[in-house]
């Protein structure tokens, strides 16, 4: 048997990962073989990108039942009540106050506007999240600090810039990118840096904004605005798309490739930093909805985006063309509400 | 103006927008006219400023037949439900995102080449209804509401305009602020205030104009012939009742050389009657400290 460490939930050895909260999964002392259930994380009514690796998810990873979970020492006839988070679709115990996958609030619902814009939740100050065996700690509500607490085993990677501090014992490395021409040539990090665990790392913009948590279930892919990632677990495989036609390249606001963040049979945790506050929409199949491409923040691949150019004149001046970016759906559109970069100098 | 209705035999209880002065029946969080919370007091400093009441997030503003929801916090977004009778414009760069069926289009400005030299927006923006479209500023800050009454005013300074329905005229004129300083043979104009300052107005029909400040927003109202000192680029908006000047500050123990930007603050004095609003966080406003050979009418304070 195994266990899991977070929370104590004893499960099969066939199975790696906690299928409540993800955390790697630890040997135990055989223990009776009482009916292991567990909830389903997965995003429902979430319109998920292209899955990129058609074999099925091995039976671990596809938790298919979603009575509640069962402690091992907990009384058989007391069945364990949850909580769905709105954000992210992770079931969370019933007096948890924060989700534990996304650190979204509990108490507080969703904010939806009249047009249907999601807001990201604002994650309360020191707020902990967890992923693999590791947790993260948001700290601070107008330029908010990411503080990993690495396990041994796991692994974030991250843009170099983004790092506030760390222990002086914490690893580092850098991960093998391909297109390293391509990249350099494009604008894009050329390098993209690794910290291991064991030991402490913690990331920040520049910048006000929100902290996005994106856990990302398996067979996600979504496209995220270059720059705008701060950090990615290693569960997470990262790789960059060419942004397709040339008006969308040199007025699409983003140039000419978008960060492409997919993950395998195991879940991830996605870090990304909004400028302004974030804000999430899930379009229907052929719905649009024209955006300030400077706001594109990330979206599901099955999103498409065009840039259409919109002609504003007035008399002798002739007037300039406006820009705005087409998406389509299906899938999520997500956008920040301060779209010009302020550096600090 | 009262809102809302109550049943016959229920007392009639009615809520006063210290804000905006709209009188509604109170059964809502927010004013229903500029946003402003009414279950929170209203915070007036010592010295008489009035902060901007808070707002609770996707709060709601009815104007004409169409609202707006302001949502978020940091750097909050104006989203328009426009009726088909409505409309709104706005500076082009504002925009955040639309649905496809909202038409937008240019609406023409006087004195285009002034604007052109003066840095300000050539070109105004306008969308119709029916549809949604939304607006954001880049930077953090609030959004205030300023619901204008027919035959109401006011003046703002440059870039601080967001969106206005269409029902509120849109103007410009010279702030008449300014100075020169002389490097050798060359001469500098600078304005503290901007060249120009916005001033809109409503008519003959209420409209809701919508600014933008950094910071945090503070307001108080100027009595008959009062006056008051504020950093230029602090300033917001205020009445068009309300005048303004330079005011040149020398601290004690400095030289009266003018040769260092340290030996003199710049102030702009606003004299009453009317409202002037402040934001908390202003544009640092560069003073070469070079020599001041001419400038606009001015008061000045040697301590």
């Amino acid at each position: 048997m195994k266990h899991c460490p977070t929370c104590n939930r004893t499960f099969d050895d066939t199975k790696a990962f906690c299928g409540l909260d993800g955390t790697r999964l630890v040997e135990d002392a055989p223990t009776p073989s009482a009916g292991q259930q567990y909830n389903q994380p997965a995003a429902q009514g979430w319109p998920s990108g292209p899955v990129v690796q058609p074999t099925p998810a091995p039976q671990h990873a596809e938790p298919r039942r979603v009575e509640a979970p069962r402690v091992a020492n907990a009384p058989a006839a007391d069945p364990l009540e949850r909580l769905r988070c709105e954000w992210c679709q992770a079931m969370n115990e019933k007096t948890a106050l924060s989700c534990r996958a996304c650190g979204a609030p509990l108490d507080i619902k969703n904010l939806v506007s009249e047009s249907g814009w999601r807001e990201a939740p604002r994650i309360k100050d020191m707020t902990e999240i967890h992923f693999g065996a590791s947790t993260c700690q948001v700290e601070g509500e107008i330029v908010p600090v990411a503080e990993l607490n690495l396990a041994q085993g796991d692994s974030v990677f991250f843009e170099h810039h983004v790092m506030l501090w760390k222990d002086d014992r914490t690893p580092m490395g850098v991960m093998p990118l391909q297109g390293g021409i391509k990249r350099a040539l494009a604008g894009m990090p050329f390098i993209i840096s690794l910290a291991y665990g064991p030991g402490r790392i913690a990331f920040s913009r520049d910048a006000t904004g929100e902290l996005v948590v994106m856990p990302l279930h398996p067979g996600m892919e979504l496209d995220v605005r270059e720059h705008a990632f701060l950090l990615a677990s290693h569960h997470i495989s990262y790789s960059y798309v060419r942004i397709k036609g040339l008006r969308n390249i040199l007025f699409g606001g983003q140039g000419m490739f978008m960060d492409r963040f997919v993950t395998g049979q195991q879940p991830g945790l996605l870090l990304l930093h909004g400028y302004g506050d974030v804000f999430e929409r899930v379009l229907q199949p052929g719905e649009s909805i024209m955006i300030e491409p400077g706001a594109f923040l990330y979206k599901d691949a099955s999103v498409t985006m065009n840039v259409e150019t919109q002609k504003l004149t007035t008399g002798f001046f002739g007037g300039t063309g406006m820009n705005l970016a087409r998406m389509t759906g299906p899938g999520r559109v997500g956008i920040q509400s301060m779209y010009v970069h302020h550096h600090t100098d | 103006m009262t809102l809302g209705g109550t049943a016959p035999n229920q007392p009639t209880r009615t809520h006063t927008c210290p804000w905006c002065g709209l009188v509604s029946d109170g059964t809502q969080l927010n004013c229903p006219a500029c946003g402003a919370t009414i279950d929170v007091e209203r915070i007036v400093t010592n010295s008489g400023w009035t902060e901007l009441p808070g707002r609770h997030d996707m709060a709601k503003l009815q104007f004409g037949n169409s609202h707006c929801q302001i949502e978020g916090t940091y750097v909050p977004v104006a989203d328009f439900n426009l009726s088909p009778a409505d409309g709104v414009y706005f500076s082009h760069h504002v925009l955040l995102w639309k649905e496809p069926q909202v038409n937008i289009t240019a609406m023409s400005l006087k004195g285009a080449w002034k604007r052109l030299f003066a840095g300000l927006p050539l070109i105004m923006t306008q969308a119709v209804g029916p549809g949604h479209i939304a607006f954001s500023m880049d930077a953090a800050g609030e959004v205030i509401a300023l619901p204008l009454q027919p035959g109401q005013g006011v003046d703002v300074r440059e870039h601080i305009f967001m969106v206005a329905t269409l029902n509120i005229t849109y103007d410009w004129f010279s702030t008449n602020v300014w100075f020169n300083t002389r490097n050798g043979d060359e001469t500098e104009t600078h304005y503290p205030l901007g060249a120009y300052m916005d001033r809109f107005y409503a008519p003959q029909s209420p409209g809701l104009l919508l600014l933008h400040a950094a910071g945090n927003v503070f307001t108080r109202h100027l009595a008959q012939g009062q006056t008051i000192l504020v950093k230029p680029t602090a300033l917001l908006f205020k009445d068009p009742s309300v005048q303004m000047q330079l005011h040149f500050e020398h601290p004690n123990g400095t030289t009266r050389s003018w040769r260092s930007w340290g030996e003199r603050y710049l102030w702009l004095r606003l004299f009453g009657p009317g409202r002037v609003a402040v934001q908390s966080a202003y544009a640092h406003m560069h003073d070469n400290g070079r020599n001041i050979t001419r400038h606009s009418t001015a008061t000045r304070q040697r301590w």
